[in-house]
């Protein structure tokens, strides 16, 4: 592997996208949740830019990143309505203090 | 006729959901015009359902007639109708018309009704837009409109915890999904340059060989749509969403939002389609795990809503297998009954999770009582609810499979599909399947039998009366079920086309 | 006109039931007149089709692609049996009249009675594979709802749910076979089954042949699925004479019979069903040799006596069998109702709670006694002339090991039914239960089947000419009334057999004043576990629910482990991609 700036690119996905699985993975947080996500979100982004850029459509590309960034913004923001919720009812953010549903 | 009349049904629902978020805050300071508000927003509702019913008719006379897929552009935005397409409507239209009748009294003075509407009118309007998405991205970006509102309407009682932590649990999982689906899109525009669907099928059948970089997106189409269609072990938000939703919701997440993840996900797939005979046994994998899976879980439920979720994962174990062998073998009738068993599982899940919802609805809520309906508490329901008792009888049935109810024949078409070829794997795992359907009885049976009890329970004794604004959808669902179980040909006009078009789309 | 009788035989209980599901509590004498109406205009329509038997398909009703026609064929086996199912059918409705007096709910006891009846003779009407199995389905599901009638009764809610679902699993098998035949032959019709089987692969043809075979077992509640039938035994007493005595049970004899033209050439498939038939004939009458519980014990009995039918199946007596079928469903009726009014006056089950009934019941006693002599073998009731005909076509044509079983059989049986009649009637008072003889209603049906018990042989002449014109795949073994008598009279088997009835009676006779004495403990635990076979279907249910339970903690509710859950099937649909692309 070449130390191109297309692979630059792509070790950052990867990196983002390792960073954001392995956040999901721990966090107990709601908050950090969202914030996790929104890393994934910015990896794709990043990676929606790349493959536009790698397959010489670049303009492509950069649109659709930019409707995914509105797109998940909307996803951000009920995520933190509901994460309010929670506080406002359950007294935590913690989702494995709130975790009953099971079996 | 124009012959894109059929975007109007989806820019009809989508146009009118604001005004009827609009409409239902009209004088909201004013207390004494609750009444009146309720009124005209569920008024207004069920005005553009039936319009859209009408739009629907008539695109799909122009369909039939041109006997070709209706398409629409808007600059690079393109969208197709072609037969799953419609197949989709109709199910969403269908159980979204129900269900609004339905709510009617469900809702009424809750806080947030106007919203409720808005979202379900809005929730339609997408899923007929995704069914006609040409467009990876587009059809990405009508999956997350779908994922976006029904993470609202799932967490719709907030002041309960539980439903916040379903709805919770439902985003971040549906969230991680839609990330992979999203990975996946730009795999496939890294590597073919392009998304519309029928370029890329064009660009990979020019290919020699398969990058590995599609082969990747597949995967990440499966699994990232997948969390939407609920494949065992991506299934774990759903009987938390199914449970805690009230109840029209859950009737239209079970009945077609998970459908229509899985028509997703197809389209998705099929644009990949030079291995289609892989992805037909991924889909068995799934299906025969989805349908073990959720019917063990079923049977140790003691929550009748909960019970009924993983009983909608086995239901889309059956569909699977009948996609999967009709991608194997190309076999028209593992298509069609994989149609109809889409088509029948809507009808028929509909009408449980309606009638669960309207016994719910007299022997919880009108109570002030807000928790899960047990199925003890359903002891003799029967005497004091024939009719509700009835339809959730006949819809329990008709899920196992018993005859001569519709889930019976649209199993049994798929099962033929299984047959033919006399491929003994495929053989082996159809009568999988319905040993499932027997297991799948032990734990509808006894529901049944509690609800046709001597002992009337203290619940039901204490019930409220179900308003009949509740009972029509459940004694015209009912009356569907039996009918299609008699006389199956009936919906072949609609599970043909989308056959076909199923078929088509994966190059068979 | 033979249209229109099918039309009004399936459809007249089937309207029946819709009017009897929205009558009202409240109503019983409506509820009670309007079934006995429906059941007996359906009687009657089905004895009026029985001269139009033919083997010609009289509906022909396309019902779109993969679901081929549905088609009714009324030939003779399907007429005589549906007369047995709508006749049968009406006169237990009748008995219900008395035996069901002052009951709940009515309206769904009697519902269901006519679905079933409407649903059996679809089954037995039935031209095209896919509705058989249709309608055989829905009999399961009223057996199940009927069998659980009393469904705050725990036991009554196992016993029902045992039996559909073992039947269902049995189901399977009919699933397999006509789907099999579809994709195959390109028909569901059962007709072209029976012309081309030669032309199916031989694999795939053993496949359908074992299919129905496991069907028709767990139907008939044959071995290795007998377990269901005396838990069956909670159902109102109607229908254990009905549906688990006269008509369902007999629905897998049926099938081998329908069937055995196209499959008797399967290899292993003939000698399969007689080893079937022998298994069950005897472990069932061993079983009923200690059984306390009136009602369980005829449930022994009657699987016995199918077992006898399949075994004639197997040796190639189809006459054989659908005559024993015929004698069966009329004689074993009587004993269950006539049971039915003894238990519904007794308010117990348990024979050894009774005794000495005969004096304070007299009708019931002579009319149970009529048909415990059928039961047995007694000449001349119709039992004797049917099993004489199974056994006589078992030493002909078949292994002289299973016929000898088969004459044990015979002996065990003869010890059972006195057995059963001497606790019952006579012996000593054990217990004083205040008893009246059977009502009115009752009296009707009893005195009906007894009639019947005593004159059904009768029927033999035209029985077989009418299966021989109507049944073009089957060579049947026609005989006329002096043909049947010259031929049992004059074979040395017949009195083989009727000595070693003789045998068993005796040694009843023997024991007759300590029958209530502790049994052997060893025949005591097999009659208890079926053979063990209680013992594994209860281990089967109980390692599936274990299964679930711990299967349960895969559902954590935790929103770590969920997405785990993604990302590892990720991986594994990756991993088996790159696999299968290779």
């Amino acid at each position: 592997m070449t130390l191109n700036p297309l692979n630059i690119i792509l070790f950052g996905v990867v990196l983002l996208l390792a960073v954001g699985f392995y956040g999901l993975l721990i966090t107990r947080n709601l908050i950090k949740i969202v914030l996790v996500l929104q890393i994934l979100v910015k990896a794709v982004v990043l990676a929606l830019v790349l493959a536009g850029k790698a397959s010489g459509n670049l303009g492509l590309g950069q649109s659709i990143a930019a409707t995914v960034i509105v797109a998940d913004t909307i996803v951000a923001v009920v995520a933190l309505a509901l994460a309010v919720q929670v506080r406002r009812r359950a007294g935590t953010l913690d989702i494995a203090r709130i975790s009953t549903l099971q079996g | 006729m124009n012959p894109t009349l059929f975007t109007w049904m989806i820019a009809l629902p989508l146009g009118v959901s604001p005004l009827v978020y609009l409409a239902g805050r009209l004088g909201s300071h004013k207390m004494e015009l609750t009444n009146i508000r309720s009124w005209l927003v569920r008024g207004l509702a069920l005005l553009t359902l039936s319009a859209t019913w009408l739009l629907f008719i008539l695109s799909w006379d122009k369909f039939i007639g041109s006997n070709e897929n209706l398409q629409f552009n808007l600059e690079s935005i393109w969208l197709r109708a072609d037969g799953v397409s419609f197949l989709l409507a109709a199910m969403v239209l269908g159980l979204g018309t129900f269900v609004v009748l339905f709510s009617g009294p469900y809702i009424a003075g809750e806080v947030g009704e106007e919203k409720y509407y808005a979202m379900l009118l809005a929730i339609v309007g997408i899923m007929i837009g995704l069914g006609c998405a040409r467009d990876l991205f587009n059809l990405w970006m009508w999956f997350e409109a779908m994922a976006v509102s029904s993470y609202l309407l799932v967490a719709f009682y907030r002041e309960h915890p539980a439903s916040l932590e379903a709805g919770m649990k439902y985003l971040v999982q549906s969230a991680t999904g839609s990330v992979l689906v999203l990975l996946g899109i730009a795999l496939v525009l890294g590597n073919t340059g392009t998304l519309d669907m029928d370029k890329i099928r064009l660009a990979i059948s020019a290919a020699s060989s398969t990058p590995l970089g599609l082969v990747l997106a597949g995967a990440l189409f499966v699994i990232g749509f997948g969390v939407k269609v609920a494949f065992v072990p991506l299934h774990t938000w759903l009987p938390d969403a199914h449970s805690q939703a009230p109840s029209g919701i859950s009737a239209m997440l079970s009945g077609v939002v998970i459908e229509a993840g899985l028509v997703a996900m197809l389209r998705a797939l099929s644009t990949l389609g030079g291995f289609s005979v892989s992805w037909g046994m991924l889909l068995l994998a799934f299906g025969a795990l989805n349908m073990f899976y959720g019917n063990l879980m079923a049977l140790r439920q003691t929550q009748i809503k909960r019970m009924l979720a993983y009983s909608s994962l086995s239901h889309i174990g059956y569909i699977l297998i009948g996609l999967g062998i009709a991608l194997v073998n190309g076999s028209p009738a593992g298509a069609q009954g994989a149609a109809f068993h889409l088509f029948n599982h809507t009808i028929m899940k509909g009408l449980a999770f309606l009638a669960v919802g309207a016994l719910m609805f007299a022997l919880l809520d009108q109570n002030g009582i807000h928790r899960p309906l047990e199925v003890n508490d359903l002891s003799g329901a029967a005497r004091k609810y024939p009719l509700a008792a009835l339809a959730l009888s006949i819809a329990l049935l008709a899920l196992g499979g018993l005859p001569p109810l519709a889930g019976f024949m649209s199993k049994w078409q798929i099962f033929v599909a299984g047959f033919q070829g006399s491929n003994p794997w495929l053989m082996g795992l159809v009568i999988f399947a319905a040993l499932n359907s027997v297991l799948s009885l032990a734990y509808y049976a006894p529901v049944v039998n509690m609800l046709y009890r001597r002992n009337v329970g203290a619940v039901v004794e204490g019930g409220a009366s179900i308003p009949l604004t509740m009972n029509i959808p459940l004694v015209i669902l009912a009356l569907a079920v039996v009918v299609i179980g008699l006389l199956p040909s009936l919906m072949s006009w609609l599970t043909e086309p989308a056959a076909q078009a199923f078929l088509v789309m994966f190059g068979k | 006109m033979a249209a229109i009788l099918i039309g009004l035989v399936i459809g007249l209980p089937w309207l029946g039931a819709i009017v009897l599901w929205r009558t009202r509590d409240e109503t019983p004498r409506l509820q009670h007149t309007l079934a006995v109406a429906f059941s007996i205009a359906a009687g009657v329509a089905s004895l009026a089709l029985i001269p139009f038997a033919s083997a010609e398909t009289v509906i022909s009703f396309p019902m779109g692609r993969f679901f081929g026609s549905l088609t009714f064929t009324a030939d003779g086996l399907a007429v005589t049996l549906t007369a047995i199912a709508c006749v049968i059918g009406s006169l237990a409705v009748v008995f219900s009249v008395d035996y069901m007096r002052g009951e709940e709910q009515l309206s769904r006891y009697y519902a269901f009675v006519l679905l079933f009846i409407g649903a059996m003779t679809g089954l037995l009407l039935s031209g095209n594979l896919l509705f058989m199995f249709f309608f055989w389905e829905i009999t399961a599901l009223c057996s199940y709802a009927l069998i659980s009638f009393y469904n705050d009764d725990p036991k009554a809610v196992a016993g029902g749910i045992k039996a559909l679902i073992i039947t269902q699993v049995g189901g399977v098998g009919l699933l397999a076979g006509a789907l099999t035949t579809y994709a195959t032959l390109g028909s569901y019709q059962i007709s072209d089954l029976l012309a081309d089987a030669g032309k199916m692969p031989a694999g795939i043809l053993a496949l359908v042949a074992f299919g129905v075979l496991a069907a028709a077992a767990a139907k008939s509640a044959q071995f290795p699925f007998h377990t269901w039938l005396p838990d069956a035994m909670e159902a109102p007493t109607p229908i254990s004479a009905l549906i688990h005595a006269a008509t369902m049970v007999n629905a897998g004899v049926y099938l081998l019979a329908r069937f055995y033209p196209a499959f008797e050439h399967v290899p292993g498939w003939k000698l399969s069903v007689t080893v079937v038939g022998l298994v069950s004939a005897l472990i069932t009458a061993f079983m009923a040799l200690t059984a306390t519980d009136l009602k369980r014990a005829l449930a022994y009995s009657t699987v016995s006596q199918l077992g006898y039918m399949v075994y004639a199946i197997g040796v190639g007596g189809v006459f054989a069998s659908q005559f024993h079928l015929l004698s069966h469903a009329v004689f074993k009726a009587l004993l269950f109702l006539s049971a039915g009014a003894v238990i519904h006056s007794a308010g117990t089950r348990d024979m050894l709670r009774m005794g000495a009934l005969g004096k304070q019941m007299p009708f019931a006693r002579n009319v149970f006694i009529l048909g415990a002599l059928a039961l047995a073998g007694l000449p001349i009731l119709n039992g004797f002339w049917s099993k004489e005909l199974v056994l006589e076509a078992g030493l002909d044509r078949g292994p002289l090991w299973a016929y000898i079983g088969m004459l044990l059989g015979a002996g065990m049986t003869a010890f059972y039914t006195l057995r059963m009649t001497w606790l019952v009637f006579f012996g000593e008072v054990r217990e004083s239960l205040h008893v009246h003889d059977a009502g009115k209603a009752m009296k009707v049906s009893l005195g009906l089947l007894a009639v019947g018990t005593l004159t059904t042989w009768l029927l033999a002449g035209p029985f077989g000419e009418m299966l021989h014109e109507t049944l073009p795949f089957h060579s049947i073994h026609r005989l006329n009334l002096s043909e049947l008598a010259h031929e049992i009279f004059t074979a040395p088997a017949t009195y083989v057999a009727l000595l070693v009835v003789a045998f068993g009676l005796v040694i009843f006779w023997m024991v007759r004043n300590q029958p209530t004495v502790k049994n052997e403990a060893w025949m005591d635990f097999l009659s208890r576990e079926s053979f063990g076979f209680d013992w594994l279907n209860r281990q089967v249910a109980a390692r599936t629910v274990q299964f679930a339970s711990v299967l349960q903690k895969t559902q954590t509710g935790v929103l770590s482990w969920n997405v785990a859950g993604i990302l590892g099937a990720l991986l594994a649909v990756l991993i088996f991609l790159v696999w299968s692309v290779r």
